[in-house]
This record gives C-alpha cells, sequence and structure tokens, in this order.
C-alpha cells in the first residue's frame, strides 16, 4: 500500500489539489432564471478573502510602480518639458475665459431645469457627489476587463457605484478592499448597462465581448442606426445615471444567435485601455444649494396653495345647487353648457353698419342709436354678437 | 552522459534558487501582469505567471512543486479577476506537473525545446481553461482563439528572454 501512494504521490498530489479547486468552483457556481449557470456575483467569505489576500499582496507593489512612475512623469513635466509653456497658458486662458461665459449660461439653465424637475416631482437621478481615483493596476487577465484603483472602504466606497470619467462611463465597482477595489470596466462579457441611442432612442443592454469590444445587445434590426450616433446610459439599471456619454455607434452587426437582433458594436468614448484617472460617483442624491431649497420650497408651496384653491372651488361649485338648475329645459342650463346645443356661428365684423347690423340692433324699450358712421371695430357687446335666436342673444335675456 | 538513466540526469539537473528568488519571482510576476497591461493595453499578449510557473517546473523536475506553485499562481490570478477562484489554479496545475513530467525527460536547456514547450503549455492552459468554463463549470464565455495564438507565441518569446535571466539565480554547488 505504502509503494502504491509512494510510486503515484506525484498524481495524487495533483489529483488531490484539482479536487479541491472543483469543490471550491462548485459553490462559486448557480443556476439562474434561464436554466444557465452564473457566477455567483456576492462572493462567498472565503472567496472574499482570497481576492483580499491577493490584493494585499499585489497592491501595494502596484502602488510604488503606478507612483514612481508618476513621480517620474512630475519631474519631467515641471523641470524639463517646459517648451511652449508660455503659448499653451495663453491659449489656456482664452479657453477659461470662454468656458466661464458658457459655465455662466448653462448654469442657469441647469438652475432653472432642476426647480422644474423637482416641482414636477422627478426622480430623475443626477450626479452629486464623485470620489477621484487612480487606477493602479489590471486583472492580467485578457478575459477579466477589471481593473483596481487606490480607493477604497476607507474613502467610502461601496459595491455597485459607478465610475465614469469627464469622456464618458467606464465601469462599476465589484469589490471593494480596505484600500482598494475592484472596478468592472463596461466592455467585459460579464458586465451589463441600459444604454440608449441618442437620436433613434434605440434601447440596448450594453456589454462586451470576447475581444473586449463594447457593443450593445438586444436590440431589433432597424436600419435607422446609423454609425456616428451617440450612444448614451438609459438610467434603468440603478448603477448609472440617465444620459451619460457611453461611445458612438462604430459599426451594426447581425447578432449571430438571433437573426431578428443586431448588435450595435460601440467605439467608447472613454479610452477603456488607457485609463488613469477615473470618477467614482459616491451619491445620486439631490442637494441642492440653500437659495435654490428656498426657491423650490417657495415654489411647492405656492403649487399646493394653488391646488387647494382649486379644491375649495370645486367642492363649492359641487355645493351650489342654484347655478345647475334641473327643471330648466334643454339647452337652456348655464351651469351645462355643453347641454345647451351647438354653438352660434361667429359673425365677422361689419365693414359698413347700418341699422339692421345686429350691434347696432335697438334694445327693447330703448331709441334707437344713431348709426356709427364707419366703425370698422367689433361690436362693443362681446366678441360673438349672438343672433336674435341663440340662446344668449337678447330675446333670452329676459 | 548519453548511457546515463532518466533518474540520474534528474538527479544532477536539478537546478536550486535561493528563496527569494522563489518568492520574488512569482510575486513580480503577479506584479507586471496586473500592471503592464495598463500600459500595453488591449496588445498585453502574455501570461508572466504561467511562464514563471513552467520555468520552475521545468528547472526543478518535480511535479508536485509544480502543481503546487502552478495552483497557487493561478488562484491569485483568479482572484485579482473577477473570474471565479479556481479556474486559471486548475489550468495551470495541469500545466505544472505537465512541465515537470516532461522536464525529467527531455533535454530543457535547449531554446527551441523551451520555446515550442512554452507554445504549446500556453496553448494547454488556455484549452483547460476553457474546458473548466464551459463543461465543469456551465458558464457561456465568449472566447477568441486567435487572442490565444497571440499570447501563446508572446509567452514564447518572453521565455526566451527570461529563462537564461533566471538561470544566473541558479546555486551551484
Amino acid at each position: 500500500m505504502d509503494s502504491f501512494f509512494v510510486r503515484y504521490r506525484n498524481l495524487l498530489v495533483l489529483l488531490a489539489i484539482l479536487l479541491v479547486q472543483i469543490v471550491g468552483l462548485a459553490v462559486q457556481v448557480r443556476r439562474v432564471n434561464t436554466g444557465r449557470y452564473s457566477l455567483d456575483p456576492n462572493d462567498g467569505p472565503g472567496v472574499r478573502l482570497i481576492r483580499l489576500w491577493a490584493d494585499a499582496l499585489v497592491s501595494p507593489p502596484e502602488r510604488g510602480i503606478h507612483d514612481t512612475r508618476l513621480g517620474i512623469a512630475y519631474l519631467w513635466t515641471n523641470y524639463f518639458d517646459l517648451r511652449n509653456v508660455r503659448r499653451q497658458n495663453r491659449d489656456l486662458q482664452q479657453t477659461i475665459d470662454r468656458l466661464r461665459l458658457e459655465q455662466a449660461s448653462l448654469l442657469e439653465d441647469a438652475r432653472q431645469g432642476q426647480r422644474l424637475q423637482a416641482l414636477l416631482g422627478f426622480r430623475e437621478k443626477y450626479i452629486y457627489a464623485t470620489l477621484p481615483a487612480q487606477v493602479i493596476g489590471s486583472s492580467g487577465n485578457v478575459q477579466s476587463h477589471l481593473f483596481t484603483i487606490d480607493k477604497g472602504e476607507d474613502s467610502g466606497l461601496k459595491p455597485d457605484m459607478a465610475v465614469i470619467t469627464g469622456d464618458g462611463i467606464v465601469g462599476k465597482v465589484r469589490d471593494v478592499f480596505p484600500h482598494s477595489a475592484q472596478v468592472l470596466a463596461i466592455n467585459d462579457q460579464t458586465s451589463g448597462a441600459g444604454a440608449i441611442l441618442e437620436t433613434t432612442r434605440i434601447r440596448g443592454i450594453l456589454r462586451g465581448n470576447a475581444d473586449g469590444q463594447l457593443m450593445v445587445v438586444g436590440v431589433e434590426r432597424d436600419e435607422r442606426i446609423q454609425p456616428g450616433e451617440k450612444v448614451l446610459t438609459a438610467g434603468g439599471d440603478l448603477i448609472f445615471p440617465r444620459g451619460l456619454p457611453v461611445g458612438v455607434v462604430d459599426k451594426v452587426v447581425r447578432d449571430p444567435d438571433h437573426d431578428a437582433l443586431v448588435e450595435v458594436m460601440v467605439k467608447p468614448a472613454a479610452h477603456l485601455d488607457r485609463l488613469d484617472e477615473v470618477l467614482v460617483i459616491t451619491s445620486m442624491q439631490p442637494r441642492f444649494s440653500s437659495q435654490e431649497q428656498k426657491d423650490i420650497d417657495t415654489s411647492q408651496s405656492d403649487a399646493e396653495s394653488i391646488e387647494e384653491q382649486l379644491k375649495a372651488s370645486e367642492i363649492k361649485a359641487e355645493r351650489l345647487p342654484g347655478l345647475d338648475d334641473s327643471s330648466a329645459p334643454a339647452g337652456q342650463n348655464p351651469a351645462n353648457p355643453a347641454a345647451a346645443g351647438p354653438p352660434a356661428p361667429t359673425l365677422l365684423p361689419t365693414l359698413h353698419p347700418d341699422r339692421f347690423s345686429p350691434a347696432a340692433a335697438p334694445a327693447p324699450g330703448s331709441s334707437p342709436a344713431p348709426t356709427a358712421p364707419n366703425t370698422n371695430s367689433p361690436p362693443k357687446t362681446g366678441a360673438h354678437p349672438a343672433q336674435p335666436g341663440s340662446p344668449s342673444g337678447p330675446g333670452r335675456n329676459q | 552522459m548519453a548511457l546515463l538513466s532518466a533518474d540520474t540526469r534528474r538527479d544532477l539537473e536539478i537546478h536550486r534558487y535561493p528563496l527569494i528568488v522563489y518568492l520574488l519571482v512569482p510575486l513580480m510576476s503577479l506584479v507586471l501582469q496586473a500592471w503592464l497591461p495598463r500600459v500595453l493595453g488591449r496588445y498585453a499578449w502574455f501570461d508572466l505567471p504561467l511562464v514563471v510557473t513552467i520555468y520552475f517546473a521545468l528547472g526543478r523536475r518535480s511535479p508536485i512543486q509544480g502543481t503546487l506553485m502552478g495552483a497557487a499562481l493561478g488562484i491569485f490570478e483568479d482572484a485579482l479577476s473577477h473570474h471565479a477562484i479556481g479556474v486559471n489554479g486548475i489550468a495551470k496545475s495541469c500545466v505544472g506537473y505537465l512541465a515537470a513530467s516532461v522536464g525529467v525527460r527531455i533535454d530543457v536547456e535547449n531554446f527551441t525545446i523551451r520555446l515550442l514547450l512554452n507554445f504549446l503549455l500556453s496553448l494547454l492552459s488556455s484549452t483547460i481553461f476553457l474546458f473548466v468554463y464551459r463543461v465543469l463549470l456551465g458558464v457561456e464565455l465568449e472566447w477568441n482563439w486567435l487572442v490565444q495564438l497571440y499570447i501563446a507565441i508572446g509567452n514564447s518569446v518572453i521565455a526566451l528572454v527570461l529563462f537564461p535571466v533566471l538561470d544566473r539565480f541558479q546555486m551551484h554547488d
């Protein structure tokens, strides 16, 4: 027996290690609603511990390499690469002046929009707090588009927070460690986000393919989809706010699995392969300034008081039976104008009025009025003078 | 030398290294594998932990050590990605075992053999990875064999440069 273990110890060790890992894999997989299997996005305690160890082992050297690279770049930028700085400075100053003007007008528009949306009770989500972070590493695996940032639990990061750059969306926070976090990029094939095409308003699911190319899937074939159209976040995934830029349509290819569907290949707005700095959206709750909040409160109270007045007038109208005379013949109930028959035809203003003109018709019991010479204006009895036979005509007002 | 049996050759040609090399080289392979794709972008077609696993397995000629090193590096690679822990571990365990088993029987000092071994074992690692994902786990995974071919070529080229460098750290009696 001993000779068996000694003779096959290499193979037995291999089998034991493989068996342990297979058992470990089995607990990380779960069956999804479609009947297929999927990796559990929520790591168990044991798996999370291994990821924590790996991060603790690899992140500090990565951070060191990253800081060294930044230091060298800083040295180069500040001491050696000073050519054209004055010209750049002048250009930038001009840009700042122009942007200030643009910002002033945009700010006014934004404030107005926020007030209006708050009044209408929209639940539109805005980005109100972001946290800048440096990308210090990646997964190093072509099948896993995951990268590590230098902010973690100590900075308030939580799983499923959206990660963006100034150009567009980047991904979402997956695992958070004490001093770092892993971000799943949008071009990973396990990623998913709601997307909408800006012009055609066609919606789909944003994810990556095996080559790390970004695409919108689940889109019905539509000839209106053209390269160059902007793709935005749809906002229904509870991760990315609506309307953030994703990229532009690169091309449209047929979905190999579904004949009726197409895959919209998207050129990402953010440089997903060369990320240095990103912004983590830490809060999407509306936060208005004190002045804006005061304006909103004032407008809301005004709106509420107007609404109350309307309700009160409706109640009063219901309690006033005199206005609704049920004994009146059909077509003569002033409280129910809809039942008064068809509206009286509108007469055009008289060009040359005489004593037969409706406006010049004398009231019963009064002396005939002299005809006004050259009167082109409409009669003062109303914009739509009624004919004698109409319900509101003089003969009815007895 | 030609009359030596396989066991005698194995006893003679086991490479030994300082402990610091055993610790630092795998660690650096993990760190660089995580960091270099940031510089090279989508053209990071290599798998440094796999190359290091093959190197130590071939040099040490111990299937158990090759298996353990492959498992450890693979698990750490999995932990740094969002893959299930163990997918890379299984692939690299098998590769470490096979590399050490092959190293007992053939002359691994030859550059052509090193090149060929790295190429074939890289493709084998990719195949096992795919097998575990699709067959054992039953999880859908899009796959591009062309990229895996590039990775196998990249590993072979890196091995050509890295193996002689690491050979310098060998301890000689």
